[in-house]
């Protein structure tokens, strides 16, 4: 690098840090921008960088290494990222890989020696309905086949030459019928109004008699995390928007970003206004870096019309602005507090807890973290009245709620089903009657066979995120437990040991069975070393991780036990 | 004190800290004391007090093993999950602050299971080759595998190593395929001594502790202090051990193998041979360092009174060139410069200020040059056929003996830098039982030491030294006039920094000793000298932030700085393993040793008397103590390419 280049990048450095607030929560941003215009992260960015946090080089190296849109190798112009999440597998995921190998002429993890492409892997892109799905650096292609990966290819090279788009807000996918949903009938902007003239505590009384719980598939109840944070005594409070969507075969937050943010952003304003926070802030996770343009114009549009800025919606005194942050690509952000370290500028690891981020959150403030999908029904309880909500659904999961379906099924894409709503009746719906098991809460979740399709989709019996994916009668299920398996060997973020090493077990054990060669014998020591993750491992994400492995070993012995290897 | 002094430059991941929540924000309040059930016994602890706390305080053992009582909590290897009635989840009982009256298990099936799953899984990943590891019988996972009855690997247990053992660093050895992850070393470098050097690289299976680049230690910025040695559960880092050459050297009839024994090692050796922490060996040492063939036991602690000479001469000249001759680019405040670590932490992060730095070499290496010519001179030995040993608290000093500069002598001043760890090695090899040793006497000529010498192994014993021999040189007084039996309290203890003002009243005639340099003291009447001690680099790194912002450590004339919490004797050569506690002890001992000395001021030793008379007779500070008792820094700075 010529000197004058050093130079100009340390300027540019100075600029980006000074831009993103100077601390060490600046650090991410920071090397988002790095990524796009340099291509990587070099040893000389990272140590200019911490000098100016003043943190240490390694620190700033040990982030990069945390998240996969961060590197320290230079890269191709143009970084084609196939995924490899279970529904796109599903939709022959395999042939595409081969094809992309094919006409690039490289493997996987592998540039072009003309330094145009790289080619790598992806955890779900959210395209889960229309797979197999690609990313070609900010932009998404969906239903990929062998045939198209050239033109897609060649598109990069005739539109871009050697120069790659810097700020691809193309976004040419299929839309979402969501003609169906109440979202599209509810004036958002209503429930602002009717919040505005109510007392904190009786906009908390309103979703508590709604029973709405998050929506992202924990089901802790939203008015409660209201509740806890609003009757902590701090001046400066945080109101997060979990929009990092990672769960395999959840695409539903996507559908409401593209459509209804303005329901997410008035639910996240009436929930500024209910615990007292004047800061919101969207982790907005970095496969969906093509929305972030026509978010950012949206809050322009309501910062203009004063719903956001000082003095919201008229009322004196009520200051509340949203500011959107990039995840980048870590599937354990979406666990709350890996979320708020994730902003603080650190790998995304999860937290002790308690305290909770309610008293203890981002920058040490009380901070409330729910989901997309909570937030945007926030305005439609205000609208339509919390017992509307309250009457829909089950006495513990009440209202609506929006799943994403993917896999074997006539319909693919994003439903609003009351919750406790069978499986049955949801494939029904779907077109999947002929399913022989149903994964529920993406690979977090539990595969439920045909056997037990009665049970129903709700916070006391199958808790959801939105995630179904559909499994025909043809599907392997060793395979299904092996993609889930390998997911997580991915994404564990490595620092609890029950987590770091368990998955990777787990997951030697599913290539075992394959194999042929697992005994029941060690069978029996993999299923208790899963309970043992399941009570052990310090966050959701190890915690949940052996249930998809446990559930299919537990309902497809006769399937996966005993197998002849197939010598290769 | 400044705000910078006030200022938590902590900047270890929240992740792995128990995150004390404001009282006034509804979280942990210590007023409240609530009572809760571990195991069915009944304990009351102060509300935010953890479970591991609180089954330590009635005696119930909860096994750990990331966590370390010198380091924030992290909560990552859950070897110490308990059971809390009514919850579905085990909890970390060091990461779980008590806030409500809970009924815990600490060895319910569930636990018991998760417990040997945990072990069963590192055992799957660590390389373990228990009897080849210098941790054999001092390991934590070892000791964890017995106590859990491991008897066969469940999961499996690697069979061939993955990594590279990094050999690069003079100091530190690092075997990553012994590794378990706990992140103690991650924790020491980045919080406790703020370093930096040692971070998690990736994530998942494929996590690894690693330095900047994953470059080899003896590339990166490491100051060689050792806390990460000292504070790892397995045998992934350990000291670069030399004591195959030491035996080389004594087995070979035409070297003449001579030891100097640091004072620190003296107070914690016992620990290597099941004694309690603080008691000291320093006379059965001698007797068993004869037995293992060492030719001659020399005492550092007469190279520490000749440093408390030389450096504070140097003091002495700077301040009067700053106030006499007006000389404006007189670099004060004086650094001392005994502890390698600092050096190094000051050569990399404040390469500024190394005019700062006293040139007097630190005691390990004055003493080499001195056994190398003095010694060698009047014993009649060759010089290259000596062969100097160091027993040091530190793995720093290892380092330090290998830098280029330190050859003054004609030869490399210090061969071999030994660790109190690896001598009690040597001294088990030979089959000797050192606490039941006879005791013996250093030997000639440098058997005399003072008790100043030997406080130089905890934190403020340096300064101590130092102000003892100024007030009677300068001020010519007793010390016991201003501090009952010479005991200088302020600058002892273990307060991270430590301020002392000292009023010079009245000045006494100039010494013989420094009569060549200094005419009278007059120009010192009425002046306050003013002095500062801190210990750990992140102490060490407050300072200089303050000095850099023209606070109350910048009006200092003098600071002593140690690398190690606790000075030497909390040194990264030092006994496994290591807390508060033991440093005390450690520390008391040493005091105990200082207050037995016949001659406690280091200017009143007769051996330093004469060797300014017989061999150094142009004085302190001079033509000939320069050549062969100072040195000169290197400004490395922090940038790697």
């Amino acid at each position: 690098m010529l000197v004058s280049e050093r130079e100009q990048l340390r300027d540019n450095l100075e600029t980006w840090i000074k831009q993103y607030g100077s601390n060490r929560s600046a650090l991410i941003p920071v090397l988002e921008e790095v990524q796009r215009k340099y291509g990587h992260i070099s040893e000389y960015v990272m140590q200019v960088v911490a000098d100016i946090l003043d943190i240490h080089p390694v620190e700033v190296d040990s982030v990069v290494s945390f998240y996969s849109f961060l590197g320290h190798k230079p890269k191709g112009r143009f970084i084609v990222r196939l995924c490899r999440t279970i529904s796109c597998e599903m939709q022959a995921k395999a042939r595409v890989a081969q094809q992309l190998e094919n006409d690039l002429g490289i493997r996987f993890g592998e540039t072009t020696a003309n330094g145009n492409f790289t080619l790598e892997w992806a955890n779900c892109l959210g395209m889960c309905d229309q797979g197999p799905a690609l990313l070609v650096n900010e932009r998404i292609y969906t239903h990929v086949t062998p045939e198209t990966v050239h033109d897609i290819l060649e598109e990069c090279r005739s539109t871009f030459g050697v120069y790659a788009p810097t700020s691809q807000t193309v976004m040419d996918v299929q839309s979402t019928d969501t003609s169906k949903m109440t979202f599209i009938g509810v004036d958002g902007r209503i429930g602002l109004d009717r919040a505005m003239e109510m007392e904190s505590k009786a906009i908390i009384e309103a979703i508590e008699d709604s029973g709405l719980k998050g929506r992202g598939g924990a089901g802790f109840p939203t008015s409660l995390k209201w509740k806890l944070a609003a009757e902590v005594d701090d001046e400066q409070k945080y109101v997060v928007c979990n929009a990092d969507e990672g769960e395999p075969g959840t695409f539903k937050d996507r559908v409401i970003l593209t459509d209804f943010p303005d329901l997410m952003f008035e639910g996240m304003t009436v929930a500024s206004r209910a615990i007292g926070a004047s800061k919101g802030i969207i982790y907005l996770r970095g496969e969906y870096t093509y929305l972030r343009a026509r978010l950012e114009d949206k809050l322009e549009e309501r910062r203009r019309n004063g719903l956001l800025g000082s003095n919201v919606a008229g009322v004196q005194g009520f200051d509340f602005d949203i500011e959107i942050r990039m995840g980048a690509r870590a599937y354990v952000c979406g666990e709350e507090t890996a979320l708020i370290e994730s902003l603080e500028g650190q790998r995304g690891e999860p937290r002790n807890r308690p305290p909770f981020p309610v008293n203890t959150g981002f920058m040490g403030h009380p901070t409330i973290v729910n989901n997309v999908e909570t937030f945007a029904w926030v305005p439609c309880i205000l609208v339509k009245g919390a017992d509307w909500f309250r009457k829909i659904g089950t006495e513990t999961s009440t209202g609506l709620k929006l799943f994403s379906v993917s896999g074997d099924c006539r319909e693919q894409g994003v439903f609003e089903f009351p919750l406790g709503i069978s499986i049955r009746e949801l494939l029904e719906k779907v077109g999947g009657e002929d399913a022989k098991a149903v994964q529920v809460g993406g690979a977090a979740g539990h595969c439920i066979p045909a056997s037990e399709f009665d049970r129903a989709i709700a916070f006391e019996d199958l808790a959801t995120g939105g995630s179904i994916i559909v499994f025909g009668p043809e599907r392997d299920m060793l395979e299904v437990a092996q993609n889930f398996m390998e997911f997580f060997n991915d994404e564990s973020c490595g620092q609890c040991t029950p987590c770091r090493e368990g998955n990777i077990r787990l997951l030697e054990g599913v290539e075992m069975l394959g194999a042929g060669q697992c005994s029941m014998k060690y069978l029996r020591e993999l299923c208790n070393l899963g309970e043992t993750m399941q009570m052990a491992c310090k966050c959701g994400l190890g915690q949940s991780s052996p249930n998809a492995f446990l559930s299919i070993i537990e309902h497809f012995k006769d399937e996966i036990m005993g197998r002849v290897s197939v010598a290769c | 004190m400044s705000s910078l002094l006030e200022k938590n430059t902590s900047r270890a991941p929240a992740s792995l800290c128990v995150q004390k929540a404001n009282p006034s924000r509804g979280g942990v309040d210590a007023a409240v004391e609530i009572t809760l059930h571990i195991d069915g016994k009944e304990v009351t602890v102060a509300s935010g007090t953890t479970i591991l706390e609180a089954a330590r305080k009635i005696g119930i053992r909860i096994p750990t093993l990331c966590y370390h009582e010198d380091l924030c909590v992290a909560g990552v290897c859950r070897i110490c999950v308990v059971e809390i009635e009514g919850r579905k989840h085990l909890e970390a009982s060091c990461a779980y602050p008590i806030m409500a009256p809970i009924a815990v298990r600490t060895h319910t099936r569930k636990v018991r299971m998760a417990r040997r799953h945990i072990l069963d899984l590192m055992l799957s990943e660590h390389y373990g080759e228990c009897y080849a590891c210098f941790r054999n019988n001092n390991c934590e996972l070892q000791a964890l595998a017995q106590e859990y009855g491991v008897d066969f690997f469940r999961f499996g247990h690697p069979e061939k190593p993955r990594y590279k053992v990094d050999r690069s660093s003079h100091s530190v050895i690092r075997d990553m395929d012994k590794c378990i992850l706990c992140r103690r070393c991650i924790r020491t470098c980045i919080d406790l001594q703020e370093v930096g050097v040692l971070e998690v690289d990736n994530r998942s299976c494929n996590s690894k502790v690693v330095t900047f680049g994953d470059k080899p230690l003896g590339d990166v910025i490491c100051i060689n202090c050792g806390q990460c040695i000292n504070r790892c559960p397995t045998g992934a880092l350990q000291a670069n051990d030399p004591t195959d050459d030491v035996w080389a050297a004594i087995d070979d009839p035409a070297k003449h193998v001579v030891i100097q024994t640091a004072p620190s090692p003296r107070a914690g050796i016992g620990e290597c041979f099941g004694l309690e922490p603080g008691v000291p060996l320093t006379f059965e040492m001698n007797t068993a360092l004869k037995e293992c063939g060492f030719d001659k036991v020399f005492d550092t602690n007469f190279a520490a009174d000749l440093t408390i000479i030389e450096e504070g001469t140097e003091l002495l000249l700077r301040l009067h060139k700053a106030l006499v001759e007006k000389d404006g680019s007189t670099a004060l405040p004086q650094f001392t410069s005994c502890s390698p670590g600092w050096v190094k932490y000051l050569e990399h992060f404040y390469p500024e200020y190394i005019p700062n730095l006293s040139t007097a070499k630190s005691p390990q290496q004055m003493f080499g040059a001195v056994i190398k010519t003095y010694y060698a001179e009047l014993n009649n030995v060759d010089p290259k056929d000596i062969v100097t040993v160091a027993l040091m608290p530190c793995s720093a000093k290892k380092f330090e003996c290998n830098r280029p500069e330190m050859c003054d002598s004609g030869f490399k001043d210090i061969d071999y830098g030994l660790t109190t760890r690896e001598l009690a090695q040597m001294i088990s090899e030979a089959g000797i039982d050192l606490p039941a040793m006879p005791k013996s006497d250093f030997d000639d000529p440098f058997g005399t030491a003072t008790g100043s010498g030997v406080i130089f192994g905890a934190t403020g014993g340096v300064m101590e030294a130092a102000l003892r021999s100024v007030i009677e040189l300068v001020c010519g007084i007793k010390v016991e006039d201003l501090f009952e039996h010479a005991d200088i309290i302020p600058v002892r203890g273990f307060e991270g920094i430590r301020f002392m003002e000292l009023p010079i009243a009245k000045v006494g005639p100039v010494p013989d000793l420094l009569k060549n340099l200094i005419g009278d003291w007059d120009w010192l009447k009425g002046a306050t000298l003013k002095v500062a001690v801190a210990h750990g680099t992140a102490n060490a790194k407050r300072v200089m932030e303050d000095i850099k912002a023209g606070g109350r450590c910048s009006e200092c004339h003098f600071i002593e700085f140690m690398a190690c919490p606790g000075g030497c004797l909390g040194g990264g050569g030092q006994p496994i393993p290591t807390s508060p506690a033991i440093r005390e002890a450690r520390a008391k001992a040493i005091y105990a040793e200082d207050a037995a000395y016949e001659i406690r001021k280091s200017h009143e030793n007769p051996a330093i008397t004469k060797i300014y008379g017989e061999f150094l007779t142009d004085g302190p500070c001079s033509h000939s103590s320069h050549k062969l008792l100072h040195t000169q820094y290197m400004p490395r700075g922090k940038y790697i390419v």
